[in-house]
């Protein structure tokens, strides 16, 4: 059964005006982005009851960020040079001890950045950066200037185009240093510059650098040789190395997701292993969990803050126990996906909405349903074309009358 | 019922049923204290019965601490739980469900007065998006008055006040008896002789604002950590930041505090262990006020600093606000 948006609108303010005021309805809603492998679209299903809410026509297949608070959802189409802001109609009020929910339709933002093959995407603190690998450049906005429906974006130089990435830290960047020997291989450090861009201090060294995350208040940029750990610091952001244990074999992180509610980064380490980082300790910082096979994707539980998930190529979803550092659980989800074959071929996907995780099979187009309590399959939503990349937002919250 | 208020009351039944020793004699109790001043009195209550392993240590800011996958492995290995209560461990929540831990987790400022932070405050928007993950919680206290929400924050730092002090140990004195009946003369009699080394604190401290004329009690700190101090002993603090140093001060919130320090002629500014001191610095260069050194508010100082015990934070604590004073 499909619920529209209006009438779920319309269920929670009837159910609000049935109450008083200080007893305010509890509201919960969830929705799914989805991206297709192959064409330009994203489709937006209603996850607590599986309904189709909407497909926006982009210009080209897209990889899915969302945003911290939710709101807003980018399709980032790396081919069509084109990012797009989806408004996720989804939105929380915090009055300190409680929350507001407000559920809209789902909208295009109206905000479209163009550039040459937009590649990481990374949010700080409500700015977002979108790299444009063939020019080198970000492009940085604000959620609060997305959700105006403007496009008024800063755009920040390095020196070369490289498959790069930017971070907007507060009033300093992050920007990563081109190769300049060996342009076409990824970039050697992250380099700290004022908003106008100007460098402020030297390059610190991140060879191979490839994938970041925040994790609370510390963000993180992979190498070759370790981690980069960037934490506020006095006045500008400071900025360690923290190298690979001893004890890990030979490898590197090249994928890394960060915790929510504990902290930890969690990264891939060659094909078929992951390591579970913490970087606030020193020499123990590293743990090393076996797959059975290898990883084609991860996520982690911003819910149930002890699991992440990780998808292996023989079609099963492992539920990985962040404090024991074990897996505990693993699902047969899918065929299996072999990573035989080019990095971006259509391959399962994984994302948590609320108490359900959600996994992607793009090649029968069908997204999985996995009670993230029982780790148990509880049903499937079938969805045109190859469904791909997925993001989920949502919540419960309160809804008042007159509010 | 708000998921914090279910766990809080749940830890409260848990904390209040009898508990079958896990210990064996020979084994010491292993004890998890959610931040330093609690370690404290669990070591002064506990003696060489009990292990302590402390969370958020010396000069840590627990209002703000990220709790690792480590601490959870901690948390549910331990046959107690310390901690405060009063949402002063905005990660408490979180990080015992990860833990899973059996252990009951005492809320050691239970069965104390409680004073509330009643001003009115802006909307937090920036911290959503944990929010609408992890659920929102329905906060009981929370009112609406004139189309304002008014938070009634709870004050979480009860410790300001000596007399609260005595409740912690009290609380810890009886969780341990339940934990491990065979220490319980020894818990009471450590608890006895540590009380009355809190009873001449107290004194010691009375007598020093004694010393300080009424028209002088007003200083400044970053945030209000103070309230239990100025409601037991008469000194007034004001200060930039809430109850809570998760959201930082704004321009405007600064600006009112400024104009408030000249109105009120305050006597003193601090900066405080577990926060940045820039913004004093700003509030001392632009008021005049000269700083008058660092207070400890939420964390004991390390082995070697002046507040390495609950009875030497306290101690400089009144040391350095009344030489401040007087000197200036
Ligand atoms: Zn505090």
């Amino acid at each position: 059964m499909r619920t529209n948006l209006t009438s779920a609108t319309a269920i929670a303010l009837f159910l609000s005006l049935s109450t008083s005021a200080a007893h305010a309805e509890e509201v919960t809603a969830w929705r799914l982005f989805i991206s297709d492998h192959a064409d330009p679209k994203v489709t937006v299903i209603d996850a607590v009851d599986g309904g189709k809410l909407d497909t926006f026509k982009i210009k080209g297949p897209a990889s899915l960020h969302r945003s911290e608070s939710g709101r807003t959802v980018f399709a980032v189409q790396g081919s069509a040079g084109v990012v797009t802001g989806i408004a996720s109609g989804i939105s929380f009020e915090d009055h300190g001890e409680h929350g507001d929910i407000d559920v809209e339709a789902p909208k295009l933002a109206g905000l479209e950045i163009t550039g040459k093959k937009p590649s990481h995407f990374v949010e700080h603190d409500g700015d977002f950066a979108a790299f444009f690998d063939g020019e080198g450049v970000a492009r940085i906005i604000s959620e609060k200037v997305v959700l105006e429906g403007k496009s008024d974006f800063r755009e920040v130089k390095t020196d070369a185009p490289q498959h790069g990435v930017a971070v907007a830290y507060g009033s300093h960047v992050l920007l990563s240093e081109p190769n300049r020997e060996k342009p076409d291989e990824l970039p050697v450090g992250i380099r700290v510059a004022d908003e106008a861009g100007a460098p402020i201090g030297g390059i610190h060294a991140c060879p191979d650098l490839h994938g970041e995350a925040s994790s609370g208040n510390i963000l993180a940029f992979a190498c070759a040789t370790g981690l980069l750990v960037v934490s506020h610091g006095d006045g500008t952001p400071a900025i360690r190395h923290l190298p690979y244990a001893d004890s890990l074999p030979d490898g590197k992180t090249t994928t890394l997701i960060g915790g929510r509610g504990l902290q930890y980064f969690l990264g891939n380490y060659g094909a078929d292993k992951v390591v579970l980082i913490d970087p606030t300790l020193e020499g123990v910082a590293f743990r090393l969990i076996s797959l059975p096979t290898r990883r084609v994707h991860f996520a982690v539980d911003p819910v149930r803050a002890k699991y992440a998930y990780i998808f292996t190529e023989d079609g099963q979803l492992h539920q990985l126990d962040v404090v024991k550092g074990e897996i505990a659980n693993s699902l047969k989800l899918t065929d299996p996906y072999s990573m035989d074959g080019h990095w971006s071929e259509p391959r399962p996907r994984v994302a948590v909405a609320g108490d359900r995780i959600v996994v992607t099979d793009p090649l029968k187009g069908v997204l999985y349903l996995v009670d993230a309590t029982s780790f148990e399959k509880t049903g499937d939503i079938a969805v045109e074309g190859k469904p791909f990349n997925i993001v989920s937002v949502g919540g419960s919250g309160q809804t008042h009358e007159g509010e | 019922m708000s998921r914090t208020l279910k766990l809080a009351a749940a830890m409260g039944v848990i904390a209040s049923l009898p508990i079958t020793p896990s210990v064996a004699a020979a084994e010491n109790l292993k004890v998890v204290a959610s931040f330093s001043i609690i370690a404290d009195f669990a070591k002064n209550v506990g003696g060489d019965r009990v292990d302590i392993i402390t969370l958020v240590g010396p000069n840590g800011d627990a209002h703000v601490y990220e709790p690792k996958p480590a601490d959870a492995a901690t948390v549910g290995s331990a046959d107690v739980v310390l901690v405060n209560g009063l949402q002063f461990e905005g990660f408490l929540q979180r990080l015992v469900e990860a833990s899973a831990t059996k252990a009951p987790v005492v809320e050691l400022t239970k069965g104390g007065e409680v004073l509330r932070n009643t001003e009115e405050e802006g909307h937090h928007d920036q911290d959503n998006a944990a929010k609408g993950e992890a659920g929102h919680a329905a906060e009981a206290e929370e009112g609406h008055e004139e189309g304002h929400h008014y938070h009634g924050e709870s004050d979480p730092h009860a410790w300001q006040s000596v007399h609260n002090a005595e409740l912690y140990v009290k609380n810890i004195a009886d969780t341990f008896c339940a934990a491990d009946a065979a220490g319980c003369d020894t818990y009471r009699a450590n608890a006895e002789s540590y009380g009355q080394q809190l009873e001449a604190l107290e004194a010691e401290i009375k007598a020093a604002v004694a010393e300080i004329p009424e028209d002088k009690r007003t200083i400044i700190t970053s945030h209000d950590a103070y309230g239990y101090f100025e409601h037991e002993y008469g000194i007034k603090f004001l200060a930039p930041e809430g109850v809570s140093t998760e959201s930082e001060a704004s321009a405007a919130d600064v600006a009112a505090l400024i104009k408030q320090i000249r109105q009120d002629k305050a006597s003193a500014i601090f900066v405080e262990n577990v926060t940045n001191p820039r913004l004093i610095e700003q509030i001392a260069s632009e008021t005049g006020l000269k700083i008058g050194g660092e207070l400890y508010s939420d964390a004991l100082s390390d082995e070697n600093g002046p507040a390495a015990t609950y009875l030497e934070m306290m101690r400089h604590n009144i040391t350095a606000i009344k030489g401040a004073i007087l000197g200036s």
